[in-house]
Order: C-alpha cells, then structure tokens, then sequence
C-alpha cells in the first residue's frame, strides 16, 4: 500500500518537474533570460504545493491521512490524561470482556455450527412420549434398532440417515500403555452422511458395519493429545476394552462430534457392539430405547415435510410391533403409546440435541443480557467523562473552530479519540474474555476434564468483540462529540478553561440516574440468584454431606469376564475398609446426588398380590452395598442394612425408603413384607434421589452383590463411597489400593461428597457468581460516575461555595447541600431501578428456588447497598467541599 | 500577446474536464501540450492555471475516462512525458458531456436573447 503510494508521489512530482522545465525552456526559446524563464513558468503554472495536494486528494486517499492525524492527536491528548484514559478503557475493556466471555460460551454451546457442509440440511429424529402420569410433552431422541432400519429403508426425504450411541468410557491400550477415552458407536454411513473428509488416513465405510470390522476413527484432539500427532498412528494396532482395532483414519481438526458438551475421543462401526456388550436381541427388540438417529435432507425438501413422511413409517411400525407381539399386546401403557406417539424432526445445524446445550441456553441468554446491561452502565460512565472533559476542553475547541476547523472536522476529532477508547478498551476486552471463557468453560464442566467446548477466540468472536466496540463508540461518544464542538468561539475564549454552569450537566445527571437505575436492576438479580443458591444448598437432601469420599470404577475397562466382576468391585470395597482413615465403606450403582444416573423401575407386585398395570408403582432404584447408609449418612428408620449374607444364594431381600412403604404398605411396618420376589428388610428416610431439586419419590434398594450380580452389573462403572476420619485425604492410598487389585483399573469420577452437591448446583452457582460479579461491576461503575459527577461539581462550584461561606453558610449547610445532590440522583436512579428490576426478574422465575421474582427482600439487598454506596461517593466530595477556604476560593475567582 | 485580464474568463466549474477530454480526442498529449492547446484554441480567452489541470487529469484518469504512459517525446528522443489518451469510456463520457455543454448553452440562449430564437 504504502510503496504505492510512494511511486505515486514520485509520479506526479516528476510530471510536474517535466511541466515546469519545458515550459521553461519555450520561455527561454521565447527570449528571456533563464531565471525569469523559470520564474515565468512558475507564474504560469501557480501554487505547485496546492497542486500537489488537490491532485492526492484526487486519488482518494485524503480520509486515510485525515484519520492517520486524527488518531495521532488522539493517543497525544489521551496520554496528556492518563487517569481518565484509565478509568474510561479499564470501564470499557471491563464491559466488552464480559459480553465477549459469554458470547464466546454463548456460541460455543449453543450457536456455533457443525462444520460439515450444509449444516442445515441436518436432522435429529425424536418422538413423542407423552407420559400421562408426570408430563405429556415428554418426547425421547432415542430408539430402537427396528425403527432405524425402517426409517433408513423407506424414507424418500432423505438423503441419509445415520443412527449410533455412545460406549461411554474405554480403556484404550496402545504398546502396552492404559488409558481411558469416550468412545462412540456409529453406523457406517456416519462420516459420509456429515460429509467430512479425514484429515489422515480414511474413514470406515457403509460396508464396514459388521460385528467383525475391527476399525476405528479418532478424532483431531485424541490424536494430538494421546498420539502426539504422530501420522504413523494410521493402521497402528490398539486394544479398546482389550479386543483388539485398528486405527484406520483422524477426523478433522474442527469436527469434535455431533453434540454440544461430549467429544468422542474415538468412532467405531456400530456392528461393534456386539463384541463390547453382547445383546442377542439388540437389532430386532421392540420398543427399545438407545440409539439416536439423525439424517440429512435432501434438497430442496422442508423439515415438515420429511417430518410428515417420517411419521407415518414411525406411526406404521409401532403398530406391527405391538401387534407381533403377543407378551406386549396387552399393555396399557404401549397401547396408549402406540396411539399418541409422533414422528418430530428437531434442526440439528448446530449438533443433536444436548443436554448441556438445554440447561445452559437460557442462562447464558440471560447472562448475555446483564453483560449487555454492565456495558451500557460502563458506557455511561465513559459519556459523563467525556462531557465533564468537553467542558473543560472548550478553550481549546474554541481556538480550533477560530482558525477555522469546521464543526464536522471537530466532531470527527472527537469520535476518533472516542475510537481510540473503544479500541483500546476492545483489546482489552478481548483479553479478558479470553481468560474468562476458559475460566467459565472450568467453572461448568462436571467431569474429571474440562468440557470439550473450543472457546479460542476466531474470527466470529473478534468481529463480535469489533462490533460492540464501536457500537460502545455510538453509545458514549456520540453525544459528547455533538455537544463538545458546539462551542461559540468568543466568549468560550474570554471564559477561559473554567466551565460554567450549563445543560451539559443535565445529561450527566440523567446519565448517572440510568447508571443507578441499571445497577440497581442487576443487583436485585444477583441478590434473587445468590438467596437460590442458598435455598437450594441448605436444602436436606437426606445425606450427611462432610468427609465422605466417592470413586468410581469400572471393572470392565480391566477386560474382566462378567462373573469375576462382582468379586473385583468386592475386594476393592474390602481393601477399602481396611484403610486406616476409613469410619466405614460402601459401593453404588447410582451415587448420592449424581449427575450421571438415573434408574427407574415399575413395583409389579406387592405381598404377591400382582397389582393392576394401572396401579404399577413407578420407583427410583439402586443397588447398594452393605453399609451404604451409614456411609453416606442417611439414617435407617427400621430394619436392617444388606449383610455380606444378602449375596446371589441368598433369599432376595430389598429395602425401601418411606416415600415406597407409604405407596406401597400404607401406615404399616414394611419389614418383612414381599415387593415383587424379594423380602423388605429396611425403611431408610427419604432422601433426593435425582440432584437437589428433586422431590422425596419412592426408592427401592436392591443387595449390590445379589442384584447386581445376577444382572451381569450392566450399568458399566460402580461407586465407592468412603467416610474417612476428618481431615484425612485418602485418595493416594485409595489408588494405591485399587492397583492392587488390578493395576489397569482406572480410577475416576473421584469426588468429595460436598463438591458432588456443589456440583449439582453448578447451573445456579454459574447464575449466583456471575450475576453478582457483573452487579458489582455494574454498582461499582455506577458509585465512580456518582462520585465524578459530584467531584467535579465540586470543583466547579468552588467560588460559590466560597461566596456562600464567606456569607456566613455553615459548614454542615454546604455539606448537606453536596450530599443532597448524591441523594437525590440516587433517588431518583432507584425510582427508576425498582420497577424496572421487578419487571426484569420476572424473567428469572425458572431459574429461582424457593424466592419469589418479586420478592421484597430482593429488592431491598439493593437498596440499601445502594444508599450506603450512595453515601460515600457523595461524602468525599463533600468533605472537600467543606474544608474550602473562602479566601482563597474567592481569589480564584 | 495574452489579451488584457479583463478579458479573460474564468473557467466553470466542471467544463475543464469536458475541454481535456476534447483535446484529447486529437490524440495523446501531455500535460504542458493540453494547457498550450487549450489557450491557444480559445485565443487566449480562457486562462487555464496550468497548475489546476493536473488535479483535473489525476481524477479522469482514477474515473477511468483517459490512461497515461511515460513515454518518449516523438521529436526529442532524450526526454521522457507523461502522455495521457483517451479511454472507450471517456469518448463516452465526451459525448454525453458536449450534448448536456449544448442543452445549456441553448438554455441560456433563450433566456439572453429571447428575439433571435424566434
């Protein structure tokens, strides 16, 4: 560019040069004597200099030169400033970092797309299951083989259709070395129904789709991470829960998967299956549940329309299926099932439905609007100070509108030092959202690693943060500007620097009342996310939360057959007990507060009296090992806890909680009492079975060792739970004794019992610190713009307070009258903030637990820290207002 | 003999580029042959600053309407100019320019002489 314009430069010095010497010379031919040749040819041609700079603007380029010394003076005066540059890019880079942070989440989770081609051409099948008892809007994204294979055949909307579930973790073995990975089952049509192209090697093939297809695909991060990015990786052999695969192909570096929140580390043919987990009737079972299916439209063709085609195959089969049936015929429920049920087509542009991506949506739009609100409060801030600067810059605006700047030329100069701000502040900005995403993403992920979300900052995230920028550049810059170079030159001169009293400070008070307004606003939020968080944390959830520590294992990850793996988890909890800090020990299928499982059954039979379909007592289960309420706290009512008796020869026994005895026995003693085949030996109190929200429901327990045992424990991994002496940490010998049993057996989930309920309150906790970061930001924005508003009011009032003094005002009169102003803005910011706060909750009401959005207490909390804020942003400037002496004010004057 | 300034007029706004762009239509010119030619056509009536004519070319040229080369003077070998010719566009421009140059002096005509018209 700038070469370019160099040889222009020289271009048309050298045209002119030439102009100027031939005409010369004919003046010389002409007769006169060279020096008035030249002279002569000068005079013909007129100002060279003017030329020059008339024929550059004729290139177009002037605007760039103009910015060039605009910004240049800009970076001048704001250096000859530095406080307030400060404030207004600390103010600003404060309110773009915050915006950029949760707009960078924002789009992590919830818009960014699937980067394969024509996203949108995606589909997630799902299906209603209205649920006639507890929600008729319920709806499943999972089915069964049978349907995928009905829908694959007979669909003409699509162009393919893919189905697939997940493995959960492996142990993936490669030269000898564990390690665990997320391992995905997909169809084979999978990569190319996405249409993605492996970055290395290939991917597996629609034929490859069979039991023995040892094949399998990982993905970019895997490969860097557990490879090395070694290319050599390709055909490599590698052990997947010890049978043994070939790593045929790397995904692309941006393809993480298909949903928000789980990156599979690897991709096998879903035929694979059978080798992992053998289900004979796992391709042809009716009315299953676990394989999601997903397709891509052909052109052209609508979502409702393939919705429509699809539903009809969907509403066909159910029927055959029941039909066929002869066991199933008779049930209520399926018949009930097979009538209402609908084919539905959820958009799946930006990945299959989530479960991150549904409890994070809503929170992070909300926080996305308080950021939105902390900004505005920043902007504000930066305005007034820009005002206040204007004011006292009008002697010089003054002298540059006299030499005859024009007004736009002055309003451009202040929207360019504006600019600067906003650049300055948006690199900033950008700097801590960058922290800050990284930070949240930390803050949200649940698992024993971070959530596999990509928060580095790309293109979309750097324009986002450009265009806040310079909207921020609107927001504060344009009014200062317009009312900054409406300056009448002369007496503005004769005033000197001093401001007087003027309609600027109109707009100062107004925009400090929005600033209190809006802090006000988030305050009361903060306050109704923070008494949530509390509701919901003294809640008794029916376990003693201190000094208990959970793990998990998975026996199978050790490639033990299925009748070694009860014995496994045993001497495990056995190893267990005998750790010097252990009080007692227990194992679980589902552990307390989890955040993983959830197991339901139907109670088909109570004293062996079978009851009617109708009737069915839909429970929560779990399978527990002896001593597994004295671990976890939750105190036995009557009865007994399972014994190292209750194991697969015994008679089967159960324990119920009292939620189930009620439904169940009514008022009666439930010992010894039959529930389907097994005898009740214990009652236990209630306790939140599903996370903290949860209700007391019905809970049946089932013997670990007998239960678990006789179902092969198909639930994968098993928990431990250790009460260990206060202040132990017994993690080192918990590993050291796990390796004992088996030296390949990872160790995860490894968790105290408080951060598994802090955990579970991760959403609220997200809601709870951000929303009072940002109302503190917000306030603490608000209290500056309060302060420098009086400060210099102070300032500018100091001949008139001395006058007042020097006529016999009392000190505590002029105090009263500084802080009068700082009240009554306030005031008039909370008359503001109030209504708009109980407008704006209202939007909170399904986030909140045990407050109302309209509770008073909440409204209060800002109030009051408001008035205390309030008042010592109006005593410092009051305090100087009263220690003016009259004389010297007066000569100031 | 330049005439006595009272006679001279001052150019209207925009007719210089009409008037490059005639000159040009002879052929390609520098920048000294097209002020010489524009005085010398007109009798010396219209004093062209021989300075105001560069920013006029600089900004035909970004418009597209004449292209320059550095070239050898056909009578002097040694020295080099930069010529300026007319482009496709700028014989469209010309035209367009010289209908709308007649429309008004048309216009103004009436309005002067009212009689003559007839």
């Amino acid at each position: 560019m700038n070469w370019w314009r160099k040889s222009k430069e020289r271009d048309l010095e050298r045209e002119l040069q030439s102009h100027l010497d031939l005409e010369a010379e004919e003046q010389r031919e002409a007769g006169l004597p060279p020096e008035s040749a030249r002279l002569a040819a000068q005079r013909a041609f007129g100002n060279r200099t003017l030329t020059t700079e008339v024929t550059r603007e004729a290139w177009g380029w002037t605007w760039i030169d103009r910015l060039r010394q605009d910004v240049l003076y800009s970076a001048r005066t704001l250096r000859r400033t530095p406080g307030f540059t400060l404030v207004a890019v600390l103010s600003l880079g404060l309110g773009i970092g915050a915006n950029t942070a949760i707009f960078t989440l924002l789009n992590a989770i919830v818009l960014r797309l699937l980067p394969v081609p024509d996203a949108h051409q995606l589909v997630q099948f799902t299906y209603t299951l209205p649920m006639w008892e507890t929600n008729p809007n319920n709806w499943n994204g999972y089915f069964g083989y049978p349907q995928f294979a009905r829908l694959r055949e007979q669909s003409k909307t699509l162009s393919g259709v893919f189905g697939g579930t997940s493995l959960g973790r492996v142990n993936v073995d490669f030269r000898g070395t564990a390690g665990l990975a997320q391992a995905d089952a997909y169809t084979g049509n999978f990569f190319s129904v996405l249409a993605l192209t492996p970055q290395a090697g290939r991917f597996f093939a629609e034929d490859e789709d069979r039991i023995d297809a040892a094949v399998a695909v990982i993905s970019d991060r895997y490969w860097r991470n557990r490879f090395a990015g070694d290319p050599a990786v390709i055909g490599a052999n590698v052990t997947i829960n010890q049978l043994p695969f070939t790593v045929i192909g790397v995904a692309p570096e941006d393809f993480t998967g298909i949903t928000v929140g789980s990156a599979p580390d690897l991709w096998v043919p879903l035929r694979t299956l059978d080798r992992f987990r053998p289900d004979p009737r796992r391709w042809d079972a009716a009315f299953t549940s676990w394989l999601l299916i997903a397709g891509r439209l052909k052109p052209g063709v609508s979502l409702e329309q393939s919705q429509a085609e699809l539903d009809v195959i969907h509403r066909r089969l159910i029927r055959e299926q029941l039909e066929s049936s002869t066991e199933l015929r008779n049930s209520e429920n399926l018949k009930r099932f097979v009538e209402a049920s609908h084919m539905r087509l959820l958009p799946a542009a930006a990945g299959m439905h989530s479960f991150l991506r549904q409890s994070y949506a809503f929170p992070l739009k909300l926080l996305m609007a308080v950021a939105g609100i902390v900004l505005l409060v920043a902007c504000a801030n930066v305005a007034n100070l820009l005002l206040a600067r204007a004011s006292s810059r009008k002697r010089e605006i003054a002298v540059r509108l006299a030499i005859g700047a024009s007004r736009r030329r002055v309003v451009r100069q202040f929207l360019t030092e504006s600019l600067v701000l906003a650049t300055l502040g948006g690199l900033l900005g950008i700097v801590i959202a960058s922290v800050g995403s990284v930070a949240l993403v930390t803050m949200i992920s649940t698992g024993d690693t971070p959530l596999p979300l990509n928060v580095t900052p790309d293109w979309f995230i750097f324009g986002f943060a450009a265009g806040i920028s310079l909207l921020t550049v609107v927001l504060f810059g344009l009014v200062p500007a317009i009312r900054g170079s409406r300056v009448d030159p002369a007496p503005a001169m004769k005033d000197g620097a001093r401001g007087t009293a003027d309609s600027s400070s109109a707009w100062n008070r107004g925009l400090v009342m929005v600033q209190v307004a809006l802090s006000v606003v988030l305050v009361t939020g903060a306050g109704l996310f923070a008494r949530t968080l509390q509701n919901l944390w003294n809640i008794d959830t029916g376990y003693r939360r201190d000094n208990v520590l959970m793990f998990s294992v998975d026996a199978r990850l050790g490639g033990h057959p299925a009748e070694r793996v009860g014995a496994i988890y045993s001497e495990i909890l056995e190893r267990m007990r005998s750790l010097p800090d252990t009080q007692s020990a227990s194992a679980s299928i589902v552990r307390p507060v989890d955040d993983h499982f959830y197991l339901v059954d139907r109670v088909q039979a109570v004293d062996g009296r079978r009851l009617p379909e109708a009737d069915t007592i839909r429970v929560a289960w779990n399978a527990i090992s002896p001593g597994y309420f004295s671990t976890v706290g939750t105190p036995l009512l009557t009865g007994r806890e399972f014994s190292a008796q209750d194991d697969e020869r015994a008679p089967k026994v159960v324990i119920v909680n009292e939620s189930l005895a009620k439904a169940a026995f009514g008022k009666d003693n439930p010992i010894g009492r039959r529930i389907d085949a097994a005898t009740v030996v214990g009652l236990v109190r209630d306790t939140n079975y599903n996370g903290v929200r949860d209700k007391p429901r019905p809970v049946l327990y089932h013997p670990l060792f007998q239960y678990g045992s006789a179902q092969a424990f198909r639930w994968g991994f098993v928990s431990f739970e250790i009460r260990h002496r206060a202040g132990a940490n017994p993690l080192e010998q918990i590993r050291r004794e796990v390796a004992g049993v088996d030296r390949t057996l990872p160790v995860f989930r490894v968790r105290t019992l408080v951060a598994q309920t802090q955990q579970a309150l991760l959403r609220e906790r997200l809601l709870a610190m951000l929303a009072t970061f940002f109302g503190a930001l917000a306030l603490a924005l608000a209290c500056l713009g309060l302060y420098g508003l009086m400060a210099y009011a102070v300032t500018r009032r100091t001949s008139e307070f001395g006058i007042r003094m020097a006529l016999g005002a009392g000190r505590a009169h002029i105090f009263w009258l500084v802080v009068r102003g700082t009240l009554g803005l306030s005031l008039a910011g909370l008359i503001l903030g109030v209504p708009a706060a109980l407008w704006a909750s209202r939007f909170t009401e399904s986030l909140l637990f045990g407050v109302k959005a309209t509770d008073l207490v909440a409204v209060l909390i800002p109030v009051a820290v408001l008035a205390a804020v309030a008042a010592l942003a109006g005593y410092l400037p009051a305090r100087r207002a009263v220690r003016i002496q009259p004389t010297i004010a007066l000569r100031y004057e | 003999m330049p005439k006595d300034p009272a006679d001279r007029i001052e150019l209207l706004q925009g007719t210089l580029d009409m008037l490059i762009l005639r000159t040009l239509l002879f052929g390609k010119a520098h920048g000294h042959q097209i002020a010489k030619h524009i005085q010398r056509t007109t009798d010396e009536v219209l004093q062209v600053e021989h300075g105001s004519l560069y920013p006029a070319l600089h900004r035909l040229e970004r418009k597209g309407w004449i292209a320059s080369k550095w070239e050898t003077a056909a009578k002097e070998q040694k020295r080099e100019f930069k010529y300026y010719r007319l482009t496709a566009a700028g014989h469209k421009q010309l035209t367009a320019e010289e209908s709308k140059w007649k429309q008004l002096v048309h216009a103004i005509g009436r309005v002067m002489w009212p009689a003559e018209e007839g």
